[in-house]
């Protein structure tokens, strides 16, 4: 699978890491931390994964994935 | 010999000797083994998996399913190698596979009488009961049984290598379709890359007769291939086979460098892995020929059609002299027609088709035969003798043969186009399984896409390539391509294969489908048909169309199965290519490891790092020996050992301090500069991830230090909290883990030491005091001293660019001859941390919490942390929870080992009795015994009680008693000297 | 074989990671390097090389970017030759073709599993790779055995 890091362009897989859904945001609430830690959706679909470029520019990145088909729409730096 | 007279591409100027079955032949420069058996009139090669059939030659491609032929001997022998794509090259020796004792004679043969019995499913129905005897009889008789070749067991003496290319198109095929489509993406400058699974270009070409502006159509394909070489941006690869297609527009191809060589020329890979890049993938793998299912269609001389026609024109041997064909479409009749221009002349056509169209007709001659009839078995065991058929009016007809070349019709070979998920569609009009919707960025083109007409199949590679440019299709007769599928001729007597690699025979699939296995997945598993190294090849649509038939479906509700790469077996030292043995990985080496390795130290691996272990002196008896002088060393003297692997990062910007306050417990904000702090870091659900040292070396500069295991997990943990959690904070952080080579420098002496290399420096514990840091300049370079113990003596960390370690560790022992100062290894690093109670990888296993590890008070109460919120579940704040303790023997001559569990004295050693583990062991010459840490259910109010250590797994009982992890210098006065 | 790749360590080098900090002068960072060589390896952030001392950078570049040294840390080899974009390309799964890759392009990527910042110096062309100084053995290991296989055969 090839992802477009934008700042290195298209390169394989390889070389990030994944770590998963880029939706759940850290809470300000300690309440909610239970949900940011463990939950998440199981999407069979178009998601927002954070991808890191290990061995490249070491940016984390929110690449937009189709899980089905591992099409990739788009990537753009996680700020 | 078969050989005719003239014609062929092969060089009769070049013979060449080769050995079958340890029988020496001869054959030419351009034959494969198949066409050089043939043309000595070899025609049985090999057994069949089950029955152990006679079976011979059926094709001339890559998709033969009984030629498998161990090729060469030794420890380059390859097993299941394809007679029919093996490039002959003089001194090349074969042998037959699946027989004992011999291919005429095969005791195994004994399986046919039995065949009754070895229906689908037998493996399931059979060797059940009783089921001990499984393990001791049934599979041992089973696996000598099982399988074709044989590994040769010894170490592979090649090499493989690797490359990578990138192309605005690939073209998968160099028939006329995808060398139409090729020279039209060439022509427009674009990047190309042609692939073929042959020696020679040009497919079809090099075997059918045709003709293309004029000429014979295998100039048109020199004139082609020659334009296409000439372009700079072209890239060929004969001899490469595209094995799959991956996302994102990735294919995996294997290139045969050597593979027609007697051997590999010096420094040359044997073959060579191809990862390709392409924007675009046309698809002219052209199509496949079918068998057709009749009793006895297995003898070796029946062959399909277009073998028989490729081993006479493209090899000019002749496969019998008696050739029968028995077709259902018209390209049957065009291989009649090509076999009659190269002075052949057939016995019969048995033509199923009631009708034939007349220019159909005129291509065979005068060759007698008949419409409407259908071959009803064969004649020979070892070698076909004849054939019976059937003709229109029902009348039965016996024919001398001994080639029955077989004119099924035709499979496009759509299994690239499917390995990302697309499935083919069955379409009545063309009788064939056709990708309509190819993944994007991929089309089919000539064959392959249901263009069996050679004038059809150029103008498809062209049009395919329309995106990049266009040219004028080459002027040829278009051949007639009209047939209609005979899927079965049923019998009563006989073998029908379907799958002949597997022998899965007809009455298998309706086996299949009267017990249930209605789906074309289902029936493939559970009659194998399918799932051998030819991939069903040959037999899947005979076998999907034999499961319509008998579960009353059509052809399109049936459907196929997807083709999974690779498209043909690669040999797994191709993939691993230059990574294997001891370049399996990387291997990282410190800048004293040269220095270490002179020493003559033992080595482990942490990680991709090779960390000296311990330094056996001449004469010592075992590592135990050798570990504890170092210890005894070190807290007597001074010892030195090599730390670099540890992760080091800078943290660094005005925000460093708050970064570092949001991912440790404790504090460093306001860690004073020039000192250093013990960290630990959690993970966000409240487990331990890493300790560590971190030093302030400036207000805006922060020195972190990791575990070496941990190293790139917490790079990645602090680019993600400045990049993604905290954004708003000036913060930046690099790895410096290469840049430093450190060394710690322990025991009484090592103060002294220090100052004999570094004079002008105050060492006093005034200027340095434990927990101090230092930058300075040594030789002219930077370097930095650390008063850090990790042994719990007097203890510094000297750091010096590693571009000048190995000077500095020759410096360090040359001024420490006068100390006896010991190099000491990763063993004795480990018996004197356990000896201190500090906390490493075995007990930061991932499952801990700072708590547990008795460091719960470090936890600032006043500031935000990751993993602050979760680690204060009740589950980890459980005041059951096992926590660390350390362990000392009751009987001081007993031995403590890792991972044993832990029981309250007297009780059963059952699983709700266990009360936690031993996390770390070793033998303490400080103390003359084994000592222990683990982790103990509410182990810190248990000290003094006598527990059980209990390790069924490798020897008897040990009692303990529980008490204080620091075993040695409790208060930790020699670290503050 | 030498004719095909030369394989040369820059030795002496000084070497630093440069990464800028908020609201910092770009152009003032690069001007502050002056004659040497400033590679972008990722979004403000530069591996700068010198043949000379990079020491009085981090004061050049105060206030504007945070400064390590790497000087021990790397060893860049100069490959030249008419087999240097062939044996990189070996290696790199990245696109070396001039259309895609040209003098003073920059990529951090791997070959063989270990990690390196690669830059072409001219279009001859000329490559620097600057490896983790602990892969140094496996990295030459790595170009003695594919060196051999550059050479043509005869089919």
């Amino acid at each position: 699978m090839r992802i477009p890091c934008p700042h290195c362009g298209t390169r394989e897989s390889q070389e990030f890491v994944y770590r998963g859904d880029a939706a759940p945001v850290r809470p300000a609430d300690d309440g909610a931390m239970f949900d940011y830690v463990y939950l998440r959706d199981n999407v069979a679909g178009v998601m927002r994964e954070h991808w890191y470029h290990a061995q490249g520019c070491r940016q984390w990145i929110v690449v937009t994935r189709d899980t089905r088909s591992h099409a990739i729409d788009h990537a753009e730096f996680a700020r | 010999m078969s050989r005719l007279p003239t014609g062929g591409l092969v060089d009769r100027n070049q013979p060449l000797r080769f050995s079958f079955d340890g029988k020496s032949y001869q054959g030419f420069q351009g034959d494969t083994l198949a066409s050089a058996l043939l043309a000595n009139d070899v025609t049985l090669v090999g057994r069949s998996f089950k029955y152990h059939r006679p079976r011979g030659i059926l094709t001339a491609g890559s998709e033969e399913p009984n030629a498998l032929v161990t090729l060469r001997s030794g420890a380059r022998a390859e097993p299941n190698t394809r007679a029919t794509t093996i490039e002959l090259y003089d001194g090349l020796t074969a042998s037959s596979q699946n027989r004992w004792p011999s291919l005429g004679f095969d005791l195994m043969a004994v399986n046919g009488l039995f065949s009754p019995l070895f229906v689908a499913g037998f493996y399931y129905k059979t060797f059940m009961w009783p089921a001990a005897f499984w393990e001791k009889l049934y599979e041992p008789i089973i696996r000598r049984a099982a399988g074709l070749g044989a590994l040769s067991m010894l170490p592979d003496p090649d090499s493989y290598d690797a490359d990578h290319g990138f192309c605005d198109l690939l073209v998968v095929g160099a028939g006329p379709a995808g060398l139409a489509a090729a020279l039209t993406a060439a022509r427009a400058g674009k990047r190309v890359f042609l692939v073929d699974e042959d020696s020679r270009m040009g497919g079809r070409l090099l075997a059918e007769l045709h003709e293309i502006d004029g000429d014979d159509g295998r100039r048109w394909v020199d004139r082609t291939i020659a334009e296409l070489a000439a372009c700079p941006r072209v890239t060929l690869l004969p001899r490469t086979v595209l094995f799959g297609a991956y996302d994102g527009g990735v294919y995996g191809a294997v290139e045969r460098v050597s593979d027609h060589l007697p051997t590999p020329l010096p420094g040359q890979p044997r073959q060579r892995l191809w990862k390709i890049v392409a924007t675009r993938a046309i698809l002219a793998t052209g199509a496949i020929e079918r068998p057709l299912v009749f009793a006895g269609n297995d003898v070796p001389g029946v062959m399909t059609s277009s073998a028989v026609q490729a081993y006479v024109r493209r090899w000019s041997v002749l496969p019998g002299k008696q050739v029968v064909f028995f077709t259902t479409c018209d390209s049957g009749w065009k291989a009649v027609h090509d076999l009659l221009r190269a002075g052949v002349i057939p016995a019969a056509i048995i033509e199923a088709r009631a009708h034939v169209a007349p220019d159909v007709k005129a291509l065979a001659g005068a060759v007698p035969s008949f419409l409407g009839a259908q071959i009803i078995g064969t004649r020979g065991g070892k070698r076909l003798k004849g054939v019976d058929l059937r003709d229109a009016q029902g009348r039965t007809w016996r024919l001398d043969a001994d080639v029955l070349a077989m004119a099924g019709g035709w499979n496009p070979a759509v299994g690239l186009g499917c390995n990302l998920g697309a499935r083919p569609r069955w379409s009545d009009e063309l009788n064939a399984f056709l990708l309509d919707h190819p993944p994007a960025g991929m089309a089919m083109a000539g064959a392959a896409a249901g263009q069996f007409g050679l004038g059809a199949a150029l103008a498809s590679g062209i049009a395919a390539a329309a995106e990049f440019g266009t040219m004028a299709a080459p002027r040829t007769s278009d051949d007639p391509a009209d047939g209609r599928p005979l899927w079965h001729v049923p019998h009563r007597r006989g073998k029908a294969f379907v799958d002949y690699q597997h022998d899965v025979t007809d009455s298998d699939v309706a086996l299949a489908a009267r017990e249930g296995f209605t789906s074309v997945e289902h029936m493939k598993r559970y009659t194998t048909l399918g799932m051998a190294t030819d991939q069903g090849k040959m037999g899947q649509v005979n076998g999907n169309a034999l499961l319509a038939q008998a579960t009353g479906k059509t052809m399109a509700e049936a459907g196929t199965i997807l083709s999974r790469p690779p498209y043909l077996p690669v040999a797994i030292g191709t993939l691993a290519g230059h990574h294997r043995d001891e370049h399996f990985r990387p291997v990282r080496q410190t800048a004293g490891h040269g220095w270490a390795a002179e020493q003559g130290a033992v080595f482990t691996d942490a990680g991709q790092w090779k960390r000296a272990q311990w330094f056996p002196k001449a004469g010592e008896r075992d590592w135990l020996e050798s570990v504890c002088r170092e210890v005894n060393a070190v807290r007597t003297g001074v010892g030195i050992c090599d730390v670099s692997t540890l992760g080091k990062i800078d943290v660094h910007g005005p925000d460093a301090g708050a970064l570092l306050d949001r991912l440790y417990i404790n504090t460093f904000s306001t860690l004073p500069v020039g000192k250093a702090r013990y960290g630990v870091m959690l993970r966000e659900d409240g487990f331990v991830m890493d300790d560590g040292t971190t030093s302030r070396l400036a207000d805006d500069h922060f020195f972190v230090t990791t575990t070496t295991v941990n190293a790139a997990k917490v790079m990645q943990h602090i680019d993600y909290a400045r990049q993604v959690l905290w954004p708003e904070l000036d913060v930046q952080a690099t790895s410096v883990t290469e840049q430093w080579a450190t060394y710690a420098i322990a025991g009484p002496q090592s103060r002294a030491l220090l100052a004999a290399l570094l004079p002008e420096l105050d060492l006093s514990n005034e200027a340095l005091p434990y927990m101090g840091a230092l930058s300075f300049r040594w030789l002219g370079v930077s370097a930095r001293l650390f008063r850090l113990s990790f042994s719990g003596e007097l203890a510094y960390e000297l750091s010096v660019p590693a571009s000048h370690g190995d000077r500095l560790i020759r410096a360090l022992f040359e001024l420490g001859r006068a100390f006896d100062a010991v190099p000491y290894g990763t063993e004795a690093l480990g018996v004197m941390r356990i000896e201190k109670g500090h906390a490493a990888g075995n007990e930061l296993n991932g499952q801990t919490t700072a708590a547990d590890l008795g460091m719960g008070r470090m936890m600032s109460t006043k500031k935000d942390f990751i993993g602050r919120v979760m680690a204060q579940r009740p589950a980890l704040t459980d005041a059951a929870r096992p926590v660390l303790v350390g362990l000392k023997p009751v009987d001081p001559a007993a031995r403590l080992r890792g991972g044993a569990h832990l029981l309250p004295k007297g009780a059963d050693a059952i699983a709700a009795n266990d009360q936690g583990h031993v996390t770390s062991v070793a033998y303490s010459p400080t103390l003359g015994h084994w000592i222990g840490l683990a982790l103990l259910a509410k182990g810190a109010s248990r000290h003094g009680e006598r527990i059980i250590v209990h390790d069924p797994v490798r020897g008897a009982d040990v009692e303990v008693e529980v008490c204080h992890p620091v075993f040695v210098d409790l208060e930790g006065v020699r670290v503050r000297g | 074989m030498a004719d095909l790749v030369q394989m040369i360590e820059r030795a002496g080098l000084s070497l630093a990671t440069v990464m800028a900090r908020k609201g910092a002068d770009y152009g003032a960072i690069i001007a502050a390097l002056g004659d040497g060589e400033l590679h972008a390896t990722g979004p403000g952030t530069w591996l700068a090389v010198s043949d000379a001392s990079l020491d009085e950078l981090p004061d050049r570049l105060r206030g504007q970017a945070s400064v390590s040294d790497q000087s021990g840390g790397y060893i860049v080899y100069r490959f030249a030759g008419p087999g240097a974009r062939r044996l990189l390309q070996r290696g790199a799964f990245i696109d070396l073709d001039p259309e895609a890759f040209g003098p003073g392009a920059v990529a951090v990527t791997a070959i063989a599993h270990m990690g390196v910042i690669l830059w072409q110096v001219d279009a001859a062309p000329t490559y620097d790779v600057a490896i983790f100084r602990s892969h140094a053995e496996s990295f030459r290991h790595w170009v003695e055995g594919m060196i051999p296989a550059l050479a043509p055969i005869s089919a």
